[in-house]
């Protein structure tokens, strides 16, 4: 598998070609894999691309978060304590995956290979004949002895996180999975079972069923997402009501008023008030 | 002979003693009126309180006329005195109006709005300082010790005294040594205060003040009920904006207050309410007594933290904005300062309780808002109540900021801007209701749209409330009565502006403090 790698400036110029035009990027190999800085306003959120045949199969754009825990010697050299360590999924990672009818995964790497995260994703039909796709595997590959993350780790070495009877982001067939609120799953790490907790947000998905390049299928919103959007849509009901309410009441009482008004003998004004001037 | 030498030669001594005091207090008097001190009694307000009574009178005579004109009743005494709602009715101290014999039913007017007993204003001091900020107490005492019991019990006192001394501002000696109500609100009293310079400034300071205050009160209690709701039901779909508009339609009828008497009833159930959480968490803290930690309670302070307690301790004894109009609704006003004692030591007694009971029993877990600590059922049923507290004792600040906006711009008889908002019968106007449900709606926007309320609060708070409650009173008190103080209430004036300032000056340092950290971090309410 190749991997062709392209500098900022050219990621910038590519996405710009391809909000605009569609453009067919020329073959150089059986599968291509490209990732795109995107114009985004989240820092951490980048999207990751696999193409097959020249045209892309596996689109995932989301913005990760890693919590690693890790050993360290504490101070009196025997016991030892757990410290986390905090990393994010770069923009300009490396990527390789593989499509298929029914399966699909994709592979991101960085740091020379310090770092991996692979995703599986299959797509199965439910009792009822609906289709659906889901993320049925996080694999999460970490090398304790890369410095810029772990301090001072005791018995630096890679170790794998894997979850385990994983179904999640479930979605109908031929549409795309969008999540904007977090989601966090936990990996069992395989350094004495510690967990490893993964954080996406800004979640666009769809490993089947791309129909042109680049372009995202009908989009399939999670139920947090769709819980915020009966949450803001609320309070402009419940607003509305309130006013009719208002409404009605100061019409009813000005009619009362209008109604039961009663002349009254005029009394002579009151002196008292003579102080104010 | 000796005796008469000496006794000439004491009644020399003593004329000589008398004169020289004289002459000194002539001095002092002179120096103090220099400064802007009252040099005599404000026999203008006496005056005017005197033709009002003779003009009282006088209607009342032309009632009877008018009643036996019309019905040719053989009624004796006075009907129900006809004064415009909104008039003040002045009164000796101690006496109400006169006994009403008959009955005015033939005339229907109801513009007098009905006298409210001792226990009612007692219900409304009680609905003002036992607020919501109980509930922060057993942190203050975790970040402050025994320094914050201390301080429960003296803010007590002092604003029981300065209570007090504000309700004093409002009378004055005549002739005969009766004390005579001449002024009215808080805005007269700065007014007079004002009174050679500048005639009207005071007045508009302690306007704006209080209108800030009492429409900060409301829009927080409109805040809490929805956080409460929405925190009490994560699960519905309902936000917290939401939440605050269904309350929002629940407090609407609030603009269907005539007087200070419905006022009360809500004050009452507010009260109830407050006494069943009170006793709801207490006595869950007792029945785990077992595990009391009385050695934690400190000595030493937090000095981060503490400052914010101190805030949260002084500033919910406020309640110097009602009295007042209070004291003018009440039926024997002799009963005023009997009151006062009795809510303050109420208050006291209570918080002091509830905090430290509560800090005993969870120590150095104990959370900024003592609801968190408890196990969840009971955290539910108290949510419920406090939702019902909040949205009762929304009200009497509301009652209180119509009254003021009302006295300020929509009375007819002062020459403001707008028309008033009763008509001749007394009744609320159609456009008044328009507006008093406009206020409504715009404690609901304020609550919605403004964020980091509280934070907000806690600076306005700072320099409202302190001044209403420690730095007027004491200063206005000085400045009307200091011919008749002792020196002795004179030092606890002065002590008691020094510490309202300085409890003021901290407050707004701390709340600017957490605003723009707030705003730096984007920290979400």
């Amino acid at each position: 598998m190749e991997r062709l790698r392209f500098s900022t400036l050219d990621s910038a110029g590519l996405l710009l070609r391809l909000f605009g035009i569609l453009a067919r990027l020329t073959v150089t190999a059986e599968q291509e894999g490209e990732n795109l800085s995107g114009l985004s306003t989240n820092p951490d959120k980048d999207i990751f691309v696999v193409r097959e045949n020249g045209t892309t199969c596996l689109m995932v754009e989301f913005a990760v978060r890693f919590t690693v825990p890790f050993d360290v010697l504490a101070i009196n050299g025997i016991d030892l304590i757990t410290e986390n360590a905090y990393l994010a999924l770069p923009r300009g990672a490396d990527i390789e995956g593989k499509c298929g009818s029914q399966d699909a995964d994709i592979h991101i790497s960085w740091k020379d290979k310090a770092y991996t995260l692979r995703i599986n994703f299959v797509k199965e039909t439910r009792d009822k004949g609906d289709e659906v796709w889901k993320m049925s595997k996080l694999q999460f590959v970490y090398d304790t002895s890369e410095k810029t993350h772990f301090i001072n780790p005791y018995n630096p070495g890679k170790h794998t996180a894997s979850s385990h009877g994983l179904s999640a982001l479930v979605t109908p067939a031929g549409r795309s999975y969008v999540c904007e609120a977090k989601q966090t799953l936990t990996l069992i790490s395989s350094d004495h079972q510690k967990g490893v907790t993964v954080a996406m947000s800004d979640i666009q998905i769809q490993p089947f069923d791309i129909n042109s390049d680049f372009m995202f299928s009908e989009a399939y919103k999670c139920i947090t997402d769709q819980r915020e959007q009966l949450e803001e849509t609320l309070p402009l009901i419940l607003g509305f009501i309130l006013g009719l309410i208002i409404v009605i009441t100061l019409s009813v009482y000005h009619f009362h008023l209008k109604l039961t008004a009663v002349t009254q003998p005029q009394l002579p004004r009151d002196r008292s008030m003579y102080k104010n001037m | 002979m000796a005796h008469l030498i000496r006794s000439k030669f004491q009644n020399k001594l003593s004329n000589a003693a008398t004169s020289m005091s004289n002459k000194s207090t002539a001095k002092v008097s002179g120096m103090m009126a220099r400064m802007g001190f009252q040099a005599a009694t404000d026999e203008e307000g006496l005056g005017f309180a005197a033709c009002d009574d003779l003009d009282y009178d006088h209607r009342q005579g032309l009632q009877m006329d008018i009643m036996k004109s019309d019905e040719m009743e053989g009624g004796v005494g006075a009907g129900e005195d006809g004064m415009a709602a909104g008039d003040s009715h002045y009164q000796r101290d101690g006496t109400g109006p006169p006994p009403s014999g008959s009955k005015a039913s033939g005339l229907g007017e109801e513009e007098k709005s009905p006298k409210i007993t001792a226990w009612e204003a007692g219900w409304n001091v009680t609905n003002a300082i036992q607020g919501m900020f109980v509930l922060g107490l057993p942190y203050a005492i975790l970040h402050g010790g025994y320094l914050g019991l201390f301080l429960i019990i003296f803010a007590a006192v002092v604003c029981c005294y300065t209570g007090k001394i504000l309700i004093a501002c409002l009378y004055e000696e005549d002739e005969d040594g009766q004390l005579v109500r001449v002024r009215d609100t808080y805005v007269d009293i700065a007014n007079a205060c004002c009174q050679p310079r500048f005639p009207s400034l005071g007045g508009h300071i302690v306007n704006v003040a209080q209108i800030i205050e009492l429409v900060m009160t409301c829009i927080l209690y409109v805040v809490v009920s929805g956080n409460l709701m929405y925190n009490s039901f994560p699960t519905l779909p309902i936000s917290q904006k939401s939440w605050a508009i269904v309350a929002t339609a629940a407090l609407l009828p609030c603009a269907f207050l005539k007087n200070l008497k419905s006022v009360s009833k809500f004050s009452l159930l507010c009260t109830i309410a407050h006494f069943v959480i009170n006793i709801l968490v207490i006595a869950y803290c007792l029945s785990r007594a077992r595990y009391w930690a009385w050695d934690k309670v400190k000595f030493y302070i937090d000095v981060k933290k503490f400052p914010i307690s101190i805030g949260i301790i002084v500033f919910s004894y406020t309640s110097q904005i009602f009295l007042p109009s209070l004291e003018g609704n009440m039926q024997k006003p002799s009963d005023f300062h009997c009151m006062m004692n009795w809510t303050h030591i109420a208050a006291c007694v209570l918080k002091g309780l509830f905090a430290l009971v509560a800090y005993l029993t969870w120590a150095d877990a104990t959370k900024e808002v003592i609801t968190d600590n408890l196990p969840s059922t009971i955290r539910a049923v108290v949510n419920l109540f406090l939702v019902s507290k909040a949205l009762l004792s929304y009200p009497l600040p509301f009652f209180a900021a119509v009254e003021v906006l009302e006295k300020s711009f929509f009375n007819e008889q002062e020459r403001t801007w707008f028309p008033s908002c009763y008509g001749g019968d007394g009744r609320l106007k159609a456009w008044g209701l328009t507006l008093r449900c406009s206020l409504v709606v715009f404690t609901l926007l304020m609550a919605i749209y403004v964020p980091h309320f509280a934070l907000l609060m806690g600076l306005t708070g700072s320099l409202t409330g302190a001044g209403l409650c420690f730095l007027l009173p004491s200063l206005f008190h000085l400045k009307l009565l200091w011919r008749k103080l002792l020196w002795h209430h004179v030092f606890f004036d002065v002590a008691i502006f020094v510490i309202g300032g300085i409890c003021a000056i901290s407050g707004f340092i701390h709340s600017m403090e957490g605003l723009i950290e707030a705003y730096k971090y984007g920290i979400e309410d």
